[in-house]
């Protein structure tokens, strides 16, 4: 990253301030659905921050889960928060001296930070350099891939099961999903039926360009997972599929091939997740593949906010 | 200061700006929010000071905690759903049941 | 056989194995009690089988993907990780006992599953030698054990799990910041590396100041315990007996790692002095608290915010020549078992009588007698008196503060003792009487007396095993523990 100089910095400088600012207005605001609308254009706002960053794979990912699913959750639960709760507190309720306090607390903490943060001064290099030489091994070509899929896939094999845990939570609460009501728009339901190939496509593509270019199951998974929330919007019937057994294996089939993965590599390599360099590349596609399932899964599964009953009204 | 490090710095803002919400605001929606964007605060403080030449570690690292942050949403906005349905109110109790 | 004992990866089991049986009762829950029940047998025989290879060979460490750190993650376990994951097997198995006769068989087929992953994640969190992966893993804690708070589906409940995860989320927040802070300062996100490389400058002290709060957070240590007494007190008894005994103590063995491994060694000393006073002020604060109760899980949720303190005296007294280590990991393990086996108790009680007012227990010493049995023995634990595993604790705890000068902080030892027998004695007190308005009974099923009265004979049991435990504990030579025996 170069020094800031002229435009480019100027640029920087500007994104940092509107970031700032719109995370200040989504917090301040008292209008919930205002709240919301702004916390999405930071998301977006954040993904191109990360795109100055060198880190499109991050802005990706911000872009479909960051900004978009989250903000699909947050308007789906205001619109279920019932009319008669008082949406958005005047404010006043705290303490004018909880807030005084609150205020010289997070001040403080944020100028050290600030400080710290600012003096840093690196006294041992990261292992940057020695994922660059290992990348080679590891069977495919874009670094972030490598470290999620390979050096670090036990990382993600835990992340995965924390996406599954919360949907386990979601379902735990014992609330069934919501009937749609109104019959789905005629417009919506073409929309939907036009983007809904493109969108699988769309997932595949990223799905496999993950390997070599910025890309990978997270984002893959995240596109079918739109895709699953725009079908729901469109008032698509998908309770009968969501509430059968098939569901709920594709929803554990990316833990379960990590685990699988795991277990089969410790038998034959002695080591955990350790990968045979020529078949590396095959196997962590299969993972990705297996991964993007679950993700796409869940996450409109997630969306749907409550266990899927079978039975449905005509 | 590079572009990175400013990028590090508006993270920290946004880290002080969400801690402040989060202690500050009542409604649970706006305490979800602050934490979520808490969340990215840190996260740009994570690669924002990786300075020159990109480095993949902290770039997984985010990536990880994306996923984390929005399965910690869902679950956190499912239970502030069923706690107003039983509560009917959309913010934590003042007195947590601390019953003589 | 022995050779095949040694030899197999014990380590990955825990881990790997808790996992893919939550997978498998979420995708057949009709099996799920009876495959929950076998997995966590399975855990306990895997940690036996962990134990033996690391008394015969030492301690464990294995390179995920053959990569090794810092490109890697490597797994470790050395005798502290063993007796954590000691007592999660313990505690497991008794409330797995308990769980399957406390739950109806829909609120069974969510419970499992929730209950498994924290069990994997917890496992994890004890076996890990890399800060970031400790994230992912408290996360994994934190959303379990929200969501089996949550299952009790009470107002209460609900509010005292919504209360939890923002306070855990914050917890893991601020400690995921010092992550950052660490990696960029010294490269690297391995305890062993980062023992080895750190200095003190002050983004050290930033990234431990945040991580310790954090993790402080997590354990409920006061003034931070604010989310605890909702929920522990809130959610059905066998989660609160998991909450109290081994979920606040996952993030406190993380912070001790941290401490031993890189606050002292870059010649850290105040926050000893802060953990002294916040650990002095919860041990009387939690006691009183406990005293003021009228329900009786709110007291047992009090009770472990006191007994959290405790552990918290250790930091001042650990750095001089003492016991304060030992004692500390003696009086948590011994907390784990009683204070499940108080829950476990507590749940029977409000089976029992349909209620939990203390004052309205109704002579269930004689219609109860396993029940209040296990809730006496559990106390004798927690009030530090002997034999048991709590007094061996607090007397090595005792005897260093006071052969340190630390008059202060004996004197708080011997005060919180004196309150925890105040509330102990207060709840088997009314035990014996009848109450005012008497109840109809509900009958309480054998099991889950048993399972209460195992866990707090466990406790007691742990006063006559000092030697082997510090021996196992001492495997690896952690905090200088092994070196020499109390």
């Amino acid at each position: 990253m170069e020094t800031m100089t002229g435009l480019t910095g100027l640029f920087d400088v500007f994104l940092s301030a509107g970031l700032l600012w719109l995370a200040w207005q989504a917090l301040a605001s008292t209008d919930l659905f205002r709240a919301i609308v702004l916390f999405i254009s930071f998301g977006l706002l954040m993904a191109l921050a990360w795109a100055r960053l060198g880190a499109p794979d991050i802005a990706l990912a911000e872009a479909a889960i960051g900004a978009g699913l989250t903000g699909a959750l947050l308007l789906s639960a205001l619109a279920r928060l019932p009319r008669d709760v008082p949406a958005g507190d005047a404010g006043c309720r705290t303490a004018f001296v909880v807030r005084v306090l609150a205020w010289l607390a997070t001040m403080g903490l944020a100028s050290t930070l600030a400080w710290v943060v600012f003096h840093l001064q690196p006294v041992a290099p990261g292992p940057g350099n020695a994922v660059i030489e290992q990348l080679e091994a590891s069977g495919v070509g874009n670094p972030v891939t490598a470290v999620l899929l390979n050096f670090r896939g036990y990382d993600t094999l835990l992340e995965m099961a924390v996406l599954l845990l919360a949907l386990l939570g979601v379902w735990s609460l014992g609330v069934e999903a919501e009937q749609q009501v109104t019959g789905a728009d005629p417009v919506l339901d073409g929309l939907a039926r036009l983007l809904l190939p493109l969108l699988i496509l769309v997932a595949a593509y990223l799905l496999w360009v993950g390997a070599h270019a910025p890309g990978g199951a997270f984002q893959a998974g995240s596109v079918l997972g739109a895709a699953g929330v725009l079908l729901l919007l469109a008032g698509w019937r998908l309770r009968a599929a969501m509430s059968s057994a098939w569901m709920r294996a594709v929803l554990v089939a990316g833990p379960a091939a990590f685990v699988a993965m795991a277990v089969t590599t410790l038998l034959i390599e002695g080591r955990l997740l350790e990968f045979p360099q020529a078949q590396a590349g095959m196997l962590i596609f299969v993972l990705e593949a297996c991964a993007t399932l679950s993700i796409g899964a869940t996450l409109a599964a997630l969306y749907l906010g409550g266990i899927p009953q079978a039975e449905d009204d005509a | 200061m590079t572009a990175a490090d400013l990028y590090a710095l508006a993270g920290v803002g946004l880290v002080g700006l969400g801690l402040y919400a989060l202690i500050v605001h009542a409604h649970l929606l706006r305490k979800i929010l602050a934490i979520n964007v808490t969340g990215s605060g840190i996260f740009l403080v994570l690669v924002g000071l990786s300075g020159t030449g990109p480095d993949a570690i902290p770039q997984a690292m985010v990536i990880t905690g994306i996923v984390v942050a929005v399965s910690a949403t869902a679950l956190a906005l499912a239970l502030m759903l069923r706690l107003t349905a039983l509560s009917g109110q959309a913010e934590l109790p003042q007195d947590p049941d601390d019953a003589h | 056989m022995d050779g095949l004992v040694t030899q197999l990866p014990w380590a990955i089991i825990l881990i790997l194995l808790p996992l893919a049986a939550g997978m498998a009762c979420f995708v057949a829950p009709r099996i799920a009690g009876a495959l929950g029940l076998l997995s966590v047998v399975a855990v306990l025989l895997a940690t036996l089988g962990l134990g033996l290879q690391l008394a015969s060979a030492g301690v464990y460490r294995h390179s995920i993907g053959g990569w090794g750190a810092p490109l890697g993650i490597e797994l470790y376990a050395d005798g502290l990780s063993l007796l954590m994951l000691g007592i999660t097997a313990l505690v497991g198995i008794g409330v797995s006992l308990y769980a399957g006769a406390y739950f109806t068989r829909e609120q069974a087929g969510r419970f499992w599953p929730v209950w498994l992953f924290l069990l994997a994640a917890l496992n994890g969190l004890f076996l890990v030698d890399d800060v970031f992966n400790l994230y992912v893993c408290l996360e994994l804690i934190g959303l379990s054990a929200v969501s089996l708070t949550a299952l009790a589906g009470t107002t209460a409940a609900l509010a005292g799990a919504m209360r939890y995860l923002l306070a855990t989320l914050l917890g893991s927040l601020l400690y995921l910041l010092g992550v950052a802070l660490l990696y960029h300062t010294f490269g690297t996100v391995d305890i062993s590396l980062l023992a080895g490389r750190v200095t003190p400058l002050p983004a050290l002290w930033a990234a431990l100041g945040l991580m310790g709060a954090g993790l402080i957070l997590k354990t409920a240590l006061f003034p931070f315990h604010f989310w605890l007494p909702a929920a522990h007190g809130s959610a059905p008894a066998p989660v609160s007996a998991v909450l109290s005994a081994l979920v606040v103590k996952g993030s406190f063995y993380i912070l001790l790692r941290l401490w031993i491994e890189l606050y002292a060694p870059a010649g850290g000393q105040s926050a000893g002095l802060l953990f002294g006073v916040l650990g002095s002020a919860a041990v009387l604060w939690g006691s009183i608290q406990a005293l003021r109760q009228a329900r009786l899980k709110l007291m047992v949720a009090y009770s472990t915010v006191a007994q959290i303190g405790y552990l918290f005296l250790a930091f001042p007294l650990g750095g001089a020549a003492g016991y304060a280590w030992q004692g500390a990991l003696y009086l948590l393990v011994s907390h784990a078992l009683a204070k499940s086996a108080m829950f476990l108790a507590a749940g029977n009680l409000l089976r029992f009588g349909g209620h939990e007012r203390i004052a309205h227990l109704d002579r269930v010493v004689q219609r109860l007698p396993l029940t209040v049995g296990a809730f006496a023995m559990a106390g004798v634990s927690i009030m530090g008196l002997p034999p048991s595993g709590g007094f061996i604790g607090k007397w090595l705890l005792l005897q260093t503060a006071l052969s340190q000068g630390q008059w202060m902080l004996a004197l708080v030892m011997v005060l919180g003792s004196v309150l925890a027998a105040a509330y102990v004695f207060r709840v088997l007190g009314h035990a014996f009487t009848a109450a005012a308005v008497p109840h109809d009974p509900i009958a309480v099923p054998l099991r889950m007396e048993w399972a209460a009265v195992l866990l707090a004979a466990g406790s007691i049991v742990l006063g006559l095993l000092a030697v082997p435990l510090f021996t196992l504990a001492g495997i690896g030579g952690f905090a200088g523990m092994g070196a020499s025996l109390p």
